[in-house]
């Protein structure tokens, strides 16, 4: 019966998940890192000074976890859960030059993106020649990133926190035009299926929910005292090259993306190659 | 002047004639109520039989292949007037008693088939069903249904009852089956929403009983009311009146039950009150609008539709045009906005439907004419000894609604309603008068038609709905586990209009 299927259609595009704004406090932030002594020292500096104007919350507590301390993921996993952080703030191939492995973002980064249900923070590794400009560089341009904005909430709570006061949120979505291509050429194969309203009406669908999803943020941001401005990018489009495209465009100083996923799927997806690609940015993997 | 008198043919039918034709009704009835089992649409088992029954009919010369006399004036002819066979002057086949003769009009040549079909109701379905479907693209019925849910808070209780009355109202203004699927609609994914799936099952079951309630409320909105109103004569109004008070109780008590039985209760603690309502707040009712200016016009059409079809009685001019042009009008004025997409429309037209109504009254014209009707007439006045009594005697109202009811309950309401209501309206009886609605047989044919839909899910097309929504979503119900379930709201809702209609309409 094709008319239960409509309005079910129509009544499920009704249903918009709404933005439920929450507060994140990070008061108790862990830097790790291979350095020792006073180079690791001046590090934990430079990350206070990076988060320095993210919130106007009460400054955070800092503990730090040098090379010297831990040799072993094991050992590493047992003092973050005995560190109980908010906020772990690392950066890739600790313990091994980052030359050697500029495709990867070594084990330790690895293991702590899964292992751990804490936001790891991705920092451009200290020999990076562009590292000490990113990590004394002052965050003004925050972007959250997936490819299904629409009710992921934690996502965009992160991002809000951890962009400053009169500061910039990105909230963007690129949907992926080679599957969309792909699923168009089926149906277009289909004689059931007239292809070109398909192709409209499907494509208008999947950009529909995160652009209301999007607004629905930026009415409730709104509403708090976070005062930041809420930038909307919902496009069709190649995702790795979309977004370094729009990195590059809007001069982003910070992306938060999803790693932790209960099926681990996200890591292995957009979220991996776009850390291990975007190597002299910031990056926040709730 | 010119004078003529229709055709009576019953003189060349034989009891043979009559016999073989009522084992085509019978053979009929069973297909239509073996519907799903034979894969075949309503209107084609009905085309079939229309076609062999026209066939019989003209081999047998039962049918009446005179001219139709159109646009003539009724007058009474007394006894003692002689007839006169003159083309072009008056015609008299009787002259021993009263008859009814026609004065002036034209003659008509045409099929045997097309004065059988009432195309009245047909006018009125096809206008209703258009006009209904270029409102809904106004996003009118949406925007009520998810300001329901809404208003509910997302309490499953609150929520059982607002959708209770939305299923009443819609299947009243709309019909019985776009108010199900509505209602429906909204009920799995509000539901969904609410992660209270495991109540699908008394949602959809306590909607789809009330489809059936709700479909009692106006003239139209039911085919069976519509088809047996206007052979009554039953203004839209009056029906309205007399049908109400039930309608209002009935949903009552059933909502009641079906909060009982289903284990549907409020929600206690303030923390889920807040989270459900929470959840249904994220519907957005403007989602199905495309524009404002259209939703504003398709509600005023909406109102005075309903204002319209309820004083097309009283309207001058429009009286006379009757409801089946009111609704063609609607139609055509909302088509309009879409005049240049007005094609889409007609495809989405549910010619199955249309086709059974035509085939049907084929089927029953030709049932007329072999007396089969006039038959069972003869078997009624047996079973209902007091037909003549007004008001009607308490032993046949109920006799008649319970048989309705049960007939209806197994095979499609439409054909039992089409039947009686040529059979009551033939019966030499003062039920054929002017004074027609006040004999309580017509009304028990209205509530049994109607109300025996809900003893099995086959026994309505609103109840189909229902099942067809629950089997979509894998709620498992099978024939039997819907008797059982609907069984004790249905003998209720039967009972209570036999009280009505023999202790409470009377009085109305």
């Amino acid at each position: 019966m094709p008319q239960i299927d409509q309005f079910e259609s129509v009544f499920k595009a009704a249903d918009k998940p709404q933005f439920l704004y929450e507060a994140i406090d990070f008061n108790n932030v862990l830097v790790i890192t291979d350095l020792n002594d006073q180079a690791a020292d001046l590090h934990c500096q430079q990350v206070e000074q990076l988060l320095a104007g993210l919130n106007d919350t009460a400054a955070p507590s800092y503990q730090i976890i040098r090379g010297n301390e831990f040799s072993t993921v094991a050992s590493l996993i047992q003092q973050v859960e005995d560190a109980k952080p908010d906020l772990i703030c690392m950066y890739r191939n600790l313990h091994s030059p980052a030359s050697d492995f500029p495709y990867s973002l070594g084990t330790y980064v690895d293991v702590m993106t899964q292992a751990t249900h804490v936001p790891v923070l991705i920092l451009p590794h200290p020999e990076n020649p562009e590292a000490i400009e990113e990590e004394t560089a002052v965050i003004e341009r925050v972007m959250a990133i997936t490819n299904h904005l629409a009710g992921d909430h934690q996502l965009v709570n992160y991002a809000a926190a951890l962009t400053p006061a009169s500061g910039c949120l990105y909230l963007s979505h690129v949907e992926d035009k080679a599957t969309f291509e792909r699923y168009i050429t089926t149906i277009s194969k289909i004689p059931d299926i007239e292809t070109e309203k398909a192709q409209d009406q499907i494509l208008n669908q999947l950009l529909k929910e995160p652009r209301e999803f999007a607004e629905s943020c930026r009415e409730a941001l709104s509403a708090t005292q976070l005062r930041i401005e809420i930038e909307k990018v919902i496009v069709l489009g190649h995702r790795m090259k979309d977004y370094q495209r729009l990195i590059q465009e809007h001069g982003i100083d910070l992306l938060v993306m999803n790693t932790k996923d209960e099926d681990q799927l996200a890591m292995h997806g957009l979220a991996y190659p776009l850390a291990v690609e975007l190597r002299h940015l910031p990056l926040l993997l709730v | 002047m010119n004078l003529a008198i229709l055709a009576n043919t019953e003189a060349h039918v034989t009891g043979a004639d009559t016999a073989v034709f009522a084992c085509l009704l019978v053979a009929l009835i069973t297909c239509l109520a073996l519907e799903e089992k034979l894969h075949a649409k309503k209107s084609v088992i009905v085309g079939t039989f229309a076609i062999i029954c026209l066939l019989l009919g003209a081999i047998r010369g039962i049918l009446p292949f005179d001219d139709v006399v159109v646009g003539s004036h009724q007058v009474t002819a007394h006894e003692g007037i002689k007839g006169e066979h003159q083309d072009g002057h008056f015609e008299l086949a009787k002259t021993s008693k009263e008859e009814k003769l026609h004065y002036n009009g034209h003659r008509l040549r045409m099929p045997v088939y097309i004065p059988g079909i009432d195309w009245g109701v047909i006018a009125i379905i096809l206008g209703s069903s258009l006009f209904v479907d270029v409102t809904s693209r106004s996003g009118l019925f949406t925007w009520i249904a998810i300001k329901v849910t809404k208003a509910s808070r997302g309490d499953p209780l609150k929520l059982l009852f607002f959708y209770g009355f939305m299923t009443v109202i819609f299947s009243a203004v709309l019909n019985n089956v776009t108010a199900m699927i509505i209602v429906g609609s909204l009920t799995v994914v509000s539901l969904d929403k609410l992660g209270l799936r495991e109540k699908l099952l008394g949602f959809l079951l306590i909607e789809g009983l009330l489809t059936n309630i709700g479909g009692l409320l106006t003239l139209i909105s039911s085919v069976p009311n519509i088809i047996v109103g206007t052979a009554a004569n039953i203004s839209f109004l009056t029906f309205f009146v007399k049908a109400c008070p039930y309608v209002i109780v009935s949903t009552l008590v059933t909502l009641w039950m079906g909060a009982r039985f289903f284990g549907i209760q409020r929600l206690q603690d303030s923390v889920s009150q807040s989270n459900a309502e929470q959840l249904v707040q994220s519907f957005d009712e403007t989602d199905g609008i495309q524009s404002w200016g259209f939703f504003w016009f398709g509600t005023g059409m909406l109102i005075l539709f309903i204002i319209v079809i309820a004083t097309t009685s009283v309207l001058p001019y429009v009286r006379d045009l009757e409801m089946g042009f009111v609704a063609l009008a609607f139609a055509g004025i909302m088509l309009i906005r879409y005049r240049s997409v007005a094609d889409d429309f007609y495809r989405s037209i549910d010619w199955d439907l249309i086709g059974f109504f035509m085939g049907l009254f084929i089927v029953i014209y030709v049932m007329e004419h072999a007396m089969v009707l006039h038959t069972i007439g003869i078997g009624l006045r047996r079973v209902l000894v007091h037909i003549d009594a007004e008001p009607a005697h308490w032993v046949d109202s109920s006799v008649l609604l319970l048989g309705a009811a049960g007939f209806s309950s197994v095979t499609d309401n439409i054909p039992l309603a089409a039947m009686l209501a040529n059979i009551l309206k033939n019966l030499d009886a003062q039920i054929a008068t002017a004074t027609v609605q006040e004999t309580g047989l017509w009304w028990s044919v209205i509530f049994g038609a109607n109300l025996g839909g809900n003893l099995t899910p086959i026994g309505s097309a609103s109840t189909l709905v229902a099942v067809t929504i629950m089997h979509k979503h894998k709620v498992p119900l099978s024939f039997a586990g819907f008797v059982k379930a609907a069984l004790p709201f249905a003998l209720l809702q039967i009972a209570l209009a036999v009280f009505y209609v023999l202790l409470i309409l009377p009085h109305l």
